[in-house]
């Protein structure tokens, strides 16, 4: 088989469906990795004509442009929209493109939850965006913190389109983060070890676990606020032994890490595109590396910083002030890396180089002011000014939208196939610098002068005027170099002005496909002998046309990749994707339902929904794997290896170890939420503990017992050619007992609504009912796909997958269980 | 994935470690454990230093480990980056840890 007829053949294979209907079907990653970044660009436009409208009200004094109730929500909608609508899925949209060229893989693990992802953002989204457009928009800031969101002081819908449209959007960033992780570990060209690994995918794996332990303390939060509102929980009302400072705890524990999220791709973005603009390699990869894992995990030790001023202890202020010093170390180590690999090279001034210099000045101011409000005096000073706004944004613009907007011109010519031909980019660089620092600098001035964050309007003798007018204009100046960009992006996409195969002489993978890429990416999966594979071998893009490298033979007609050992990097297992399938959007259709139904309180709908869930994911599971053992398959180069269904640990297994390190984090943040209020809140102990009950404790050790040991026995027994059923009908008997247990605990328990004592237990004890539950279909799942003929010896992935759910739900067992009863056992 | 512990191991314990003292501070500082002082320094204290002491001690341990032939990484790019991680678990503990020496502990 020639190049062409091979291109031919993968593109009949990989391709989504044709015409609008592609769009709605497809599951393939260039698409959805598109679909992605136009959906982020037109919020990012959106978020920025609010950010308009609030220099038009701010420009002069005693404005009425707009009253303060429009003014709370263009604020509110403005910070949002840019953090949860633009950034995250921009970052999402870039990495779920990009990764996978840069690999050297065709696909990346799960396409379905790529594509399902895709669509919870899209709804999530237009949820909030229907909100502003009836004007009933979030209103109570960006960070949403209670009293002031609690439904005695916001009554309205408004707070409650921000709780369960983010939580809804969220899952589109815990769906992409486990994808990433289990793709940059399992899914890389045969060779590519750790350290060949480019380093925009090491940025990307340490932001993946980031996302898996950042954001489901938001969620915990988002979920314990709506249940106050709903349902008067009272979690944040101190009256009843609840705290609002629990909701500033939870929210800081993902809000700062958040702020590294953004950062950290565009960081990782800088790394990649930087030494090819100084044609030269990184400087110090191995200590970049290393100080972006320090980074990521200094950065959770820092949240408390945002609550310099609520009375906490010295001692406390002196750990997070100095937590908040000391990651300017790691910082810094990435910036001298990159003027250092400058110093190394011939740095040309192209255009991405121009966005970097600009990231560059920017960045480091915005690092620097980021050190004065680390020291708790000067914090005290200026909190929630306009001095805080200020440094919010040089962190954030300089350190995301200006690398993101080199990665755009960068890669450019990588997506449309063609060159830039108007030229307009540097006239935009030059506005949106100059606007962005003429914004931005005034407004660190008029902070220092005393303005507060979020005001809706001030007097002329405050003597603000002047400078609120200059920031106004050049917040207006940005605008127009960002609309130039634009412009010239639509451009490049029409004007056919072709391209070279590799425009910036880059040494990575992602620029040795055709462009615009593929569907399949790579016509035979390339091995890898350095971090820059294009520099050791010129010809690489023709031996990969030509079908040299892995699986360069499409004949079997399936979607075909490779997964590798994480640590030697060779060939493991073959991975035989999913075709294109409505089945993502249907599932997230579904799943706004169930948003949806809270958000109208019409809770009827909800159970239909959630069963909706149930059955659409039970189709979701049922469609994958054989009836029959194929047997290890040839993949070229004289290695067969065996498909993902016939190996300990598939694909779901490696998702569900990541998916489970979230869940964990979401469970740990409970119970911390439980220790705080505990502690620190007034009005506890509760008036009464729920009543021990031995023989519900019993049965909660013998149904975990029953669980772990029946799995158990059903992975052995089918490893040794019997059959798994004894096994299993063993586990589903403990798992519906621990339902029973968990239901009983419920049914148990004081009035929710009483104290936050009771409300946490209620949520506790659901928690686990929710776990054994999905256990239990698990299980019950696995009888059935025995049944059907889906299981032998050799095909046992399954099985290891619902052992360490099992395994899960046991743990969360033996920690809810004594922690609902100990205490009233103790008194 | 053995690798990607050891580079992850020394700053995850750090904020294990970090996060536990900060619980042990509001722990201490809710339920005033009063004006015991068994070495005219107050329970409390002693309390938190120990805290710190022990967890400077775990990372230089683990520091340790990751330069020791058995369960060092193999030479190579895993090797050093888990130890440059293994300097930042350690600094960072000394460095944010340090106000248990330092700073009034329950003041406002």
């Amino acid at each position: 088989m020639n190049a062409l007829a091979r291109h031919r053949r993968l593109t009949a294979i990989w391709s989504s469906e044709p015409g609008w209907k592609g769009w709605l079907s497809t599951v393939n990653h260039s698409d959805v990795g598109r679909m992605f970044i136009v959906t982020a660009s037109f919020h990012f436009l959106v978020g920025g004509i609010l950010a308009m409208l609030i220099r038009a009200q701010l420009a002069t004094p005693n404005s009425a442009f707009a009253g303060p109730e429009i003014y709370s929500q263009l604020f509110t909608m403005h910070g949002t929209i840019m953090m949860f609508l633009f950034a995250i899925p921009m970052i999402e949209g870039l990495a779920i493109y990009l990764l996978p060229k840069m690999l050297g893989t065709r696909d990346l693990a799960y396409p379905r939850l790529t594509a399902y992802g895709y669509w919870c953002y899209f709804f999530g989204g237009a949820m909030l965006l229907i909100s502003l457009v009836f004007g009933i928009a979030p209103d109570g800031g960006w960070f949403m913190y209670p009293p002031l969101t609690g439904r005695i002081h916001s009554p309205g819908i408004n707070t409650d389109f921000w709780l369960i449209g983010i939580t809804f959007v969220e899952i589109s960033a815990i769906c992409a983060a486990v994808e990433f992780t289990v793709s940059i570990l399992k899914y890389r060209a045969p060779g590519m070890t750790l350290g060949k690994m480019p380093v925009f995918a090491w940025y990307m794996l340490v932001v993946s676990l980031m996302i898996l332990t950042g954001f489901p303390p938001l969620i915990l939060g988002s979920i314990l606020l709506e249940l106050e509102r709903a349902f008067a929980l009272p979690f944040f009302q101190v009256e009843l032994g609840g705290d609002s400072l629990l909701w500033q705890h939870l929210f800081w524990l993902f809000g700062h890490p958040e702020v590294y999220i953004i950062f950290l791709p565009a960081a990782g973005m800088v790394s990649t595109i930087l030494p090819v603009m100084a044609s030269t390699t990184l400087l110090g990869y191995r200590w970049v590396v290393a100080a972006a894992v320090a980074l990521a995990i200094l950065s959770f030790g820092l949240w408390v910083h945002h609550m310099f001023t609520t009375g906490i202890p010295h001692m406390g202020l002196a750990f997070f002030s100095a937590a908040s010093t000391l990651v300017a170390v790691p910082t810094a180590v990435q910036v001298f890396a990159w003027i250092g690999t400058m110093w190394k090279g011939t740095p040309q001034l192209r255009l991405p180089m121009l966005h970097i210099l600009g990231f560059f000045i920017t960045f480091v101011i915005g690092g620097l002011t980021g050190v004065m409000v680390a020291v708790v005096p000067f914090d005290w000073q200026v909190h929630d000014t306009a001095f805080v706004t200020a440094h919010l944004h040089y962190v954030l613009f300089g350190g995301f939208v200006f690398p993101v907007l080199a990665g755009i011109y960068y890669w450019l010519p990588l997506v449309t196939g063609n060159r830039r031909f108007f030229r307009l980019g540097k006239v935009a660089f030059a506005l949106i610098f100059a606007g962005f620092h003429v914004t931005f600098l005034a407004m660190h001035w008029v902070g220092l002068m005393g303005q507060r964050r979020r005001i809706s309007t001030y007097a002329p003798e405050d003597g603000w005027t002047a400078i609120n007018l200059i920031s106004s204009v050049g917040g207006f100046v940005l605008a127009f170099g960002l609309a130039v960009v634009l412009i010239e992006v639509v451009l490049s996409f029409v004007v056919r002005h072709r391209a070279p195969r590799n425009p910036w002489g880059s040494g990575m993978l992602e620029w040795a496909i055709p462009r615009p890429s593929a569907a399949y990416n790579f016509a035979s999966l390339p091995r890898v002998n350095s971090r820059d594979p294009l520099w050791d071998d010129q010809n690489l893009p023709v031996r990969i046309a030509r079908g040299e490298g892995y699986l360069g033979d499409p004949a079997s007609g399936r979607r075909e990749t490779l997964m590798i050992d994480s640590a030697t990097a060779e060939p493991e297992q073959l991975v035989i994707y999913p075709a294109n399938t409505r089945l993502p959007i249907v599932l997230a259709a579904v799943t706004g339902l169930f948003f949806l139904s809270l958000l109208l309180k019409i809770y009827l709908i909800t159970p239909l929904a959630i069963a909706g869930v149930v059955a659409l994911g039970w189709r979701w599971v049922w469609r994958l794997g054989s009836k029959q053992d194929l047997g290890d398959q040839p993949i070229g180069h004289g290695v067969a290896v065996p498909t993902i269904a016939e190996v300990s640990r598939p694909p779901g297994w490696w998702g569900s170890v990541f998916l489970l390190v979230a869940n964990a984090t979401l469970f740990g943040s409970l119970l911390f939420g439980y220790a705080f209020l505990w502690t620190i809140a007034p009005g506890w102990p509760p008036p009464a503990f729920i009543a021990p009950s031995l023989p519900t404790m019993l049965a909660a050790a013998v149904g975990a017992a029953l669980a772990v040991a029946g799995v158990a026995i059903a992975v052995r027994t089918n490893r040794n050619g019997g059959t798994p059923v004894s096994g299993l009908l063993a586990a589903v008997a403990g798992a519906l007992g621990l339902v029973a247990v968990f239901a009983m605990m419920l049914w148990s328990a004081p009035p929710a609504a009483g104290h936050a004592y009771n409300a946490t237990v209620m949520v506790l004890g659901s928690y686990g009912l929710v776990h054994a539950a999905l256990a239990s279909l698990m299980l019950i799942f696995l009888l059935a796909r025995h049944r059907a003929g889906y299981m032998s010896q050799r095909r046992r992935g399954e099985l290891a997958i619902v052992k360490v759910w099992t395994m899960y739900l046991a743990g969360v067992t033996g920690l809810v269980v004594p922690a609902v009863y100990l205490p009233g056992l103790v008194t | 994935m053995k690798d990607l512990l050891r580079i992850l191991v020394s700053p995850v314990v750090w904020l294990a470690s970090f996060s536990a003292i900060y619980a042990l501070h509001g722990l201490i500082c809710q339920l005033d454990p009063g004006a015991s002082e068994p070495f005219g320094v107050s329970l409390s204290r002693i309390t938190l230093i120990a805290a710190f002491v022990l967890a400077v001690l775990v990372q230089a341990g683990l520091l340790a480990l990751l330069y020791s032939l058995r369960f060092g990484a193999a030479p190579g790019f895993a090797r050093s980056v888990s130890r440059m991680s293994g300097w930042v678990g350690l600094v960072a503990t000394l460095w944010t840890l340090f106000p248990t020496l330092a700073v009034s502990s329950c003041g406002w």
